[in-house]
């Protein structure tokens, strides 16, 4: 068939169809009415199915909807929710805030922020630099030896960290320990506490590091400590707590259930799952082995228009 | 074994090894150091594969039959006149006959318990993301319990009204949220804090009531260690309508996980005896690729080669649900967007061609490198590819897990965009209380005083 013989059909086929246009005509348009406000967390006037909600869960239940989806206050709350979780989870320690905050300054085996997040083998161990770092200027045979980290989350870190490391020495010193030379590590996974207290001959190493952000949640610190600290020490040979921030357990408090963690592995020369923190439930609360923590307090996180402190 | 590539030669020692050097690029094979170095070597060992019969891939498991249980069980019970009828066939000529518009999801039934994981996860390789639509599309799993499962044209939803401390009225507040946008049909499932009998009892019996209650035709399930549920159901006599186990994909990596095949035959007779639910599927099986290399079990074998021996064993307990939790293990497994995608894209073809009701857990958690947008776009893709069912969540937020899943309100959306409905006995439920009215929000759509 030839071209024009084409062009001619396909022009039929469009008259038949309809002229020019293929759409039908356009309706007047309408003014839209104001739809009802939906904002977050609804404080004008929530529903009593929300505000019963409230007091058992932070689950984001009876936020309404429009059509299938979400209403644009709840969207831009989630979203800045999940930006503050990204951005804690990839801001890097700067090089030089150990020094600036008077801490020994080691680097574990990663080199980058990805090989961080892609290789925790390399964030077990010490590079060399600092291997040796370690060796000259820290104090041996020390009773504690608390590290400070970035973790997963080096916001954490820079935020409640330096507090959270004093806190903790003055509970150990009041009771007549040894504290080891303060310290902060990069690129730094659990298990690097195992390296650093057995070179530096700890009883007791506790990291202190930045936890895997949750939704509106980048500042939480979570403590891990293992008693006689050495290379090839596994996670059933730690105690652990979690969820050491402002509105969750406040550096001062966490700072003294380490405090009594440790005197107990000091006490019963073990620790992780041998470990006896029984006596310990009520001032321990959740570090004594429940595993549980209680929900997070959401908080609404976007204002327009608002003054703000600015960043 | 060799092949060719613009005149270099590329040869390889084991059928492990072209196996996992044919994967895509995975962070969690480049962990386990068992990935191809360049994309032309990958496409090198997908050469060597692609010659390979599915009767020298059944003669070479991953892992040898001396070694491991799964390898046994799997060769052990392999349907011989399944595996008869494709035999003969190379990985690329297999690949060729799923992917024909005259073969049908019935003709695939019928060799599928001739498969081994190792033929499956081999397949897999040989297709793009789209094949594995295309062909994943075309496997039909049906199973019934309160409710008839996995029916052409629907799309089903988990409910998952997790809570970081147990607080029961915590959890029932969101499960009655998510029933309110026409989700739950495929289980009210949660994930307790508490991994004890009397926790998993008091839990079950709350959905219980709330299931008769309103007569929703569903099933429950608290997804605590096998062992633990079978205390609650044989000493504290609680409702069960599931059971759930974690699987991974070798003896070793069981072990870890606390369980065995005579562990999982026990708490299936169990289940087949007391179980609560009315059909004769009765388990609940969640799987994920990186899971046996994070207890270093993956005896040098690639992540998806792996997670389909997961499925080689679920199938041995006719489960009534099955998913990947596809991006929660971390990037140090599934790095990105393209990664979590294809992943779940491969788990749900290789559960539905070995004759599984596969769904997957789209998730991402908030140290890897996948945006919303990309997790939303995969929820369709998994609608597209025929996915059985998809979780459910508040927001998509696991308060007590931390991590993003699928929303109360993606399911609905999905549905919609695709013409899915959930399962018919629930379907015809949401229809008479007015939470839907057919395929569209009913006057009830989200409202939760719809449920007692």
């Amino acid at each position: 068939m030839s071209l024009s013989n084409t062009r001619t059909l396909m022009a039929e086929l469009r008259q038949r169809m309809g002229e020019d246009d293929p759409m039908p005509s356009r309706r007047e348009p309408q003014r839209i009415p104001d739809p009802p406000v939906r904002v977050y967390p609804k404080p004008r006037r929530p529903s009593r199915f929300a505000k019963e909600a409230a007091a058992h869960t932070t689950a984001l239940v009876g936020i309404g909807r429009v059509g299938t989806r979400y209403a644009t206050s709840v969207v831009l709350q989630f979203q800045a929710e999940l930006a503050v979780a990204h951005s804690a989870v990839a801001t890097v320690l700067p090089d030089e805030w150990a020094a600036e905050n008077g801490l020994l300054s080691l680097n574990s085996r990663v080199e980058d922020h990805r090989q961080f997040l892609l290789r925790p083998d390399l964030g077990r161990r010490l590079d060399e630099d600092s291997l040796s770092r370690l060796r000259e200027q820290a104090t041996k045979g020390v009773d504690i030896q608390p590290i400070l980290a970035d973790g997963l989350s080096a916001v954490a870190c820079m935020g409640s960290g330096v507090a959270l490391l004093e806190h903790l020495t003055a509970e150990c010193e009041q009771r007549g320990w040894t504290v080891g030379t303060p310290m902060c590590a990069r690129f730094a996974r659990v298990w690097l506490e195992d390296e650093i207290g057995q070179e530096v001959g700890a009883k007791v190493a506790v990291i202190l590091l930045g936890e895997r952000p949750g939704l509106g949640t980048g500042d939480g610190l979570s403590a891990y400590m293992v008693y006689k600290p050495e290379v090839g020490k596994t996670d059933s040979d730690r105690n652990m707590i979690s969820n050491i921030h402002q509105r969750g357990i406040p550096p001062p408090e966490a700072a003294h259930r380490l405090a009594l963690m440790a005197g107990a592995m000091l006490e019963q020369v073990t620790s992780g799952v041998t470990l006896d923190l029984g006596p310990l439930t009520t001032e321990l609360g959740d570090a004594a082995g429940t595993g549980l923590r209680e929900p997070q307090v959401r908080e609404p996180l976007v204002f327009v228009g608002e003054e703000g402190e600015g960043r | 074994m060799r092949s060719t590539i613009r005149g270099v030669g590329y040869s390889f020692d084991t059928v492990k090894e072209v196996l996992a050097k044919a994967n895509p690029p995975k962070s969690g094979d480049d962990l386990a150091g068992v990935s191809a170095s360049s994309a032309v070597e990958r496409t090198a060992a997908r050469a060597v594969l692609a010659d390979m019969t599915l009767r020298h891939l059944r003669n070479n498991p991953v892992v040898p039959y001396e070694q491991d249980e799964l390898t046994r069980l799997v060769e052990d019970t392999l349907d011989e006149q399944a595996f008869k009828a494709v035999g003969h066939l190379t990985v690329g000529q297999f690949r060729e006959w799923l992917l024909e518009s005259s073969t049908t999801g019935a003709m695939i039934r019928s060799i599928s318990l001739g498969l081994t994981p190792e033929i499956v996860a081999a397949t897999a390789k040989l297709m793009s993301n789209m094949d594995l639509l295309v062909a994943g599309a075309k496997c039909r799993v049906i199973v019934r319990a309160n409710n008839t499962f996995g029916l052409p044209g629907r799309l089903s939803s988990r409910v998952q009204p997790n809570h970081p401390t147990d607080d029961v009225q915590g959890i029932m507040h969101s499960a009655r949220e998510g029933l309110a946008y026409g989700c739950g049909d495929a289980v009210l499932g949660v994930n307790p804090s508490t991994d004890t009998p009397e926790s998993t009892a008091e839990i079950l019996r709350e959905l219980h009531d709330l299931r008769v209650r309103n007569g929703i035709p569903t099933q429950h399930c608290v997804l605590s260690h096998v062992i633990v549920q079978m205390k609650a159901l044989s000493e504290l006599k609680c409702p069960m309508d599931l059971m759930f186990q974690s699987f991974a994909g070798s003896e070793k990596a069981n072990a870890a996980f606390g369980i065995n095949v005579s562990l999982m035959d026990e708490a299936y007779a169990m289940m087949r005896e007391l179980g609560s639910a009315s059909g004769p599927n009765c388990m609940y099986f969640e799987t994920g690729q990186g899971s046996a290399l994070s207890s270093d079990a993956h005896h040098g074998a690639d992540q998806v080669t792996m997670e389909a021996r997961c499925y080689g064993f679920a199938r041995r307990y006719k489960p009534f649900l099955v998913n990947t939790v596809v991006g929660f293990i971390g990037p140090e497994y599934l790095e990105d967007g393209p990664q979590i995608t294809r992943a779940a894209l491969e788990d749900h073809f290789m559960g539905k061609l070995m004759g599984l009701p596969m769904g997957c857990d789209a998730c991402f958690t908030y140290h890897s490198s996948m945006s919303q947008d990309e997790l939303e776009s995969l929820k369709v893709l998994l609608g597209a590819a025929g996915c059985s069912y998809l979780m459910s969540m508040p927001v998509g937020d696991d308060i007590m897990l931390n991590y993003q899943s699928t929303s109360y309100h993606d399911i609905p959306s999905v549905r919609m965009l695709l013409g899915k409905r959930p399962t018919p006995e629930f379907d015809a439920w949401l229809s008479s209380v007015g939470i839907m009215d057919g395929a569209v929000p009913g006057p009830r759509f989200g409202d939760v005083t719809v449920l007692r």
